[in-house]
């Protein structure tokens, strides 16, 4: 059975809610890994969850991002192991150049949460090989740092050729630039976003006019270990 | 608020001798009325405490109610007024790293918390800074240490323009078995863990023990700040050290520092201490006086088994947690400090952990007749529809989006209605049952500033309506006091009948009040006390969350009736102050009775199955509740006012705006109305067919065959959502 580490840095806070998704609602083998403890050896796939890794000093993610369990993390690209980052691990990724662009201040200056619609373009890799490309996923987002920003040439060049999670019309919480709600690499191997899908893998905690949109990644990750993708 | 003469006279004769100044510190320290409720001690023994599920009543940091056979929740409130008027980003932020402590001394998950905020007018720039800055604390401490923020109360009023009252409270589930209940005996080594200790915070609750001074920066020295990263390693490391059952006993380092800690842990267990000081670890060089005081934040002691040290290390490296061993109990009763081997302090523990309680002197004011004015048909009756816009924009109605937007209510993957769906949140255990926990603060200040009895008594039947609109069964509460100054019998008065008030109503609910706070002092420099306030937060359980309830209307055609009798209560109302500035009359009587009756009637109709949505009616009456189910549901509604059960009314905006206790709004399955009437029947209680949940964005509210309002949904959809920024963030 494919294994799954949950990276854990002083301060994250979502490293639970993933466990219990992925343990309980999807049926796979995953553990929390304290940063320290965590080498590559043993894993088919690495989560880095949502919180807050070192307080947000500085920026958030920046600290975390120049840490060994980064570093060993780096070399996961070369063995083709899926990552994915979720909220503060998305913002970790970008500043690792794991992923391209920035994640700055929302618009209005606040930390925000709320749920939003959000669509996939040229789904593939992974964690997206069960979503069709324009496929709505509804999530709830909790940030203040959440506004993606890339230059131009980066986005035509790059991520125009890569899986993309762009908020729906209207739905754009932050001031995202493109409605850009999370990126990958163009094979799609490595995927960060804002919102958070371990909250939105169960009806019971979908509010009403939503549906659980982070089932797909998940199912895709499942499905994608066992039978490639 | 320095010692007075004749506490020192008594702490000469306690030691026989004249006190060190580090003996004084630790006296004035303790003695405050934050840490000793010196003044409030007596009355408080009125509350009912007990209950067949009260594992733990008041004493220790939280209360522990069994809320299933296996599971306990521990859950408290504290209140953090006068850092917050001070500096109110860092005074809201400690007040909820304090309460999560709390929680975490006795061992229990930390899964929610609520915030009860009593706050001055949008517009004015001074309140305005401190809403915003107690609002971005609470963000920015509770969304880092990952514990959700689920609920509350917010209530705004000009009394609070420079003295806010921040109340929080936290909620921790346990199983029953892994709660830290044992003693500490001799020999047993005191560790403190987590921050070090600093300048900060230095006397903080002697300091929240007197009313502000007029130039606030002078206070500023007292204010901690918080760190929530410290906190969110706290919280890890000791679920950590209780799940491999490493410490004997956990408390936290609050209000009166390392002294209060050390002294009420040995005065409960009749132990002595050895403290030695040079080895606490500390941010800069500090006196042994500024370390038995500071206030600094992020910081616990564990009592931990002289066996089991190494293993305690090992844990707290791991998790790179700072600790350092400061001590151990011994059997003498007497707590004794050294610094660098000399003796700094020797106090029998037990003097110095509780003062001489303090019989004060209450007498009701002038202003107390408010409450007893009748005050119909001195106002005219106005535009209802005009009537109903305005009190749509009232912040104090108004969505709090603002507010709750800004708090992560979703992290822990428990949060089952989340802000703003339901009159209370609810919460999945979490424990692959269908169980949870219904969780709920509210108060009214206008209530209690008029009628502090018989508002404290609202305040707490509006709690346990609102647990009970969910579908919960409500289990217990806790109680914060926010009072004027005790040693003013015209303040004092107010916080004795607030206390009575819940006291009573709490009895006549069976509904133990299992812990709580007092807040003194909260007046201004000029001594104007503000509103003084109740503010309860209760817990209810939940079998099957599967069931539980939301406001929002969900079916068109089903039936909407009302639970409960109207009565001509305007007192006090919403309405009166929104439209004619009128704070005055007798407010709602509680009803204790009818709560009772009532609240059977809808858990049963929601455990058959027979409703879609419940509200409970309490600000802004029948109109603003209909009208809330109708936003929130995005359907429209026809009712018919003459068909509301009602006594001794005679004016449309009395049936309106009513703020009668004891009654919800339900919509009612269109397939399922004969089996309602007829529970409602059988369990004697009022029911009111008054109209229909329809398709359109229309709402309409006849009154027999003429209109009263009409009025479009989207339209009030957008003052209802948006009044709130508006106040805050300016424009119109």
């Amino acid at each position: 059975m494919p294994k799954i580490a949950i990276l854990k840095f002083p301060g994250t806070n979502c490293d639970e809610d993933v466990a219990h998704v992925l343990r309980n609602i999807f049926r796979l083998d995953a553990e929390i890994i304290w940063y320290k403890d965590f080498s590559l050896d043993h894993w088919d796939s690495v989560i880095i969850p949502g919180g807050f890794s070192y307080g947000d000093w500085l920026r958030a993610g920046a600290i975390a991002a120049k840490t060994f369990a980064i570093e060993k993390l780096k070399d996961a690209k070369d063995k083709g192991i899926p990552i994915l980052g979720i909220c503060n691990g998305f913002q970790i990724l970008v500043e690792a150049n794991l992923l391209p662009g920035a994640l700055l201040y929302n618009e209005n200056g606040r930390f925000i949460c709320r749920w939003v619609k959000t669509f996939v373009e040229r789904a593939k890799g992974p964690w997206l090989s069960l979503a069709r490309d324009g496929q709505e996923l509804d999530m709830p987002i909790a940030h203040a740092e959440g506004r993606y920003y890339v230059d131009e040439e980066t986005y035509k060049s790059i991520l125009l050729n890569s899986p993309l999670l762009k908020y729906s019309p209207g739905f754009n919480p932050n001031g995202s630039i493109y409605d850009i709600a999370g990126v990958a690499t163009e094979d799609g191997m490595i995927f960060g976003l804002m919102p958070h899908p371990e909250r939105a893998s169960e009806d019971v905690l979908v509010p009403r006019g939503f549906r659980a949109g982070g089932r797909i990644i998940f199912e895709s990750l499942n499905k994608s270990l066992k039978r490639g993708w | 608020m320095p010692l007075t003469k004749e506490e020192i006279n008594e702490i000469k004769k306690i030691l026989g001798r004249d006190p060190t100044l580090e003996e004084l510190a630790m006296f004035e320290a303790q003695w405050s009325e934050h840490c000793s409720y010196k003044s409030s001690r007596l009355l408080l023994k009125l509350l009912p405490s007990e209950g067949k599920n009260v594992l733990v009543g008041p004493g220790r940091d939280a209360p522990v109610v069994k809320l299933f056979n296996d599971i306990v929740v521990v859950f408290k409130i504290e209140s953090h007024n006068h850092p917050s008027a001070v500096d109110p980003y860092n005074g809201a932020a400690t007040g909820i790293g304090g309460i999560v402590r709390d929680i975490l001394s006795l061992g229990a998950k930390p899964i929610a918390l609520l915030d009860m905020l009593y706050m001055g007018i949008p517009r004015n720039p001074h309140s305005n800074w401190l809403i915003r800055g107690i609002v971005k604390g609470i963000s920015d401490y509770g969304n880092r240490i990952g514990v959700p923020t689920v609920a509350g109360d917010t209530w705004f009023d000009s009394s609070f323009n420079t003295q806010p009252l921040v109340n929080v409270a936290c909620i921790g589930i346990a199983s029953i078995n892994s709660i830290v209940l044992d003693s500490p005996k001799p020999k047993d080594l005191i560790l403190i863990i987590g921050n070090a200790t600093g300048r900060d915070g230095l006397l903080g609750s002697s300091f929240a023990s007197k009313p502000l001074s007029e130039d606030v920066d002078r206070d500023i020295g007292a204010v901690q700040v918080g760190d929530p990263l410290t906190e969110k390693l706290l919280i890890d490391s000791i679920q950590l050290l209780v799940s491999r059952k490493l410490v004997k006993y956990i408390k936290d380092l609050g209000g009166g520092g390392l002294t209060t800690a050390i002294s009420e842990i040995a005065s409960d267990h009749n132990l002595g201490v050895v403290i030695q000081l040079e080895k606490l670890h500390t941010r800069q060089k500090l006196t042994a006086l500024e370390m038995l005081v500071s206030e600094s934040q992020e910081r616990m002691l564990i009592v931990v088994d002289i066996a089991k040290i190494r293993d305690v290390e090992e844990t707290l490296n791991k998790l790179d947690i700072q600790y350092s061993i400061i001590g151990y109990f011994t059997d003498d009763g007497i707590i004794k400090v050294f610094y660098n081997g000399i003796k700094v302090a020797e106090v029998p523990a037990k003097e110095l952990a509780k003062p001489r309680p303090i019989r004060r002197e209450s007498n009701p004011p002038i202003d107390a007749l408010k409450g007893l004015k009748t005050i119909y048909n001195t106002f005219p009756e106005p535009d209802i529809e005009k009537a109903i816009l305005i009190l749509l924009s009232s912040p104090n109605i108004a969505s709090k989006r603002w507010i709750f937007e800004q708090y992560d209510h979703e992290v822990g993957d428990r949060t089952v209605v989340k802000p703003g769906y339901g009159d209370a949140a609810v919460l999945r255990l979490l424990d692959s049952s269908s169980r949870g926990i219904a969780i709920k603060g509210d108060a009214n200040p206008r209530y209690t500033s008029i009628d502090p009895f018989n508002g404290a008594a609202n305040a707490v039947g509006e709690c346990f309506r609102n647990l009970i609109a969910v579908g919960s069964k409500p289990t217990a509460i806790v109680d914060e006091l926010n009072a004027g100054n005790p040693e003013k019998p015209e303040h004092f008065w107010y916080f004795e009948m607030m206390l009575k008030g819940v006291s009573w109503m709490a009895e006549e609910l069976k509904l133990p009040v299992v812990g709580g706070k007092v807040s003194f002092y909260n007046e201004d420099y000029m001594g104007r006390q503000v509103k003084p306030t109740t503010t309860i937060v209760g817990v209810g359980k939940m079998r099957n969350i599967s069931e539980a309830m939301t406001m929002d209307f969900k079916e068109t055609n089903s039936i909407i009736a009302i639970v409960g009798v109207t009565y001509p209560e305007l007192g006090g109302s919403e309405y009166l102050h929104q439209l004619f500035n009128i704070e005055e009359g007798e407010i709602p009587k509680p009803r204790p009775a009818s709560e009772l009756r009532n609240a059977r009637f809808i858990l049963n109709a929601i455990k058959h199955g027979l409703v879609n949505a419940v509200h409970d009616i309490s600000t802004g009456g029948i109109a603003i509740a209909l009208l809330e189910m109708a936003i929130l549901g995005e359907l429209g509604f026809e009712v018919d006012i003459s068909k509301v059960y009602a006594r001794g009314i005679y004016r449309v905006d009395e049936l309106l705006f009513s703020e009668t206790q004891a009654r919800y709004i339900v919509e009612v399955k269109s397939n399922r109305v004969d089996e309602f009437k007829s529970l409602a029947n059988k369990m004697n209680v009022n029911v009111s067919i008054i109209g229909k949940v329809v398709g359109s964005s229309k709402t309409s509210i006849f009154n027999g065959s003429k209109v009263v309002a009409i009025l479009d949904l989207n339209a009030m959809k957008d003052i209802y959502n948006n009044s709130l920024y508006r106040e805050i963030e300016g424009g119109m």
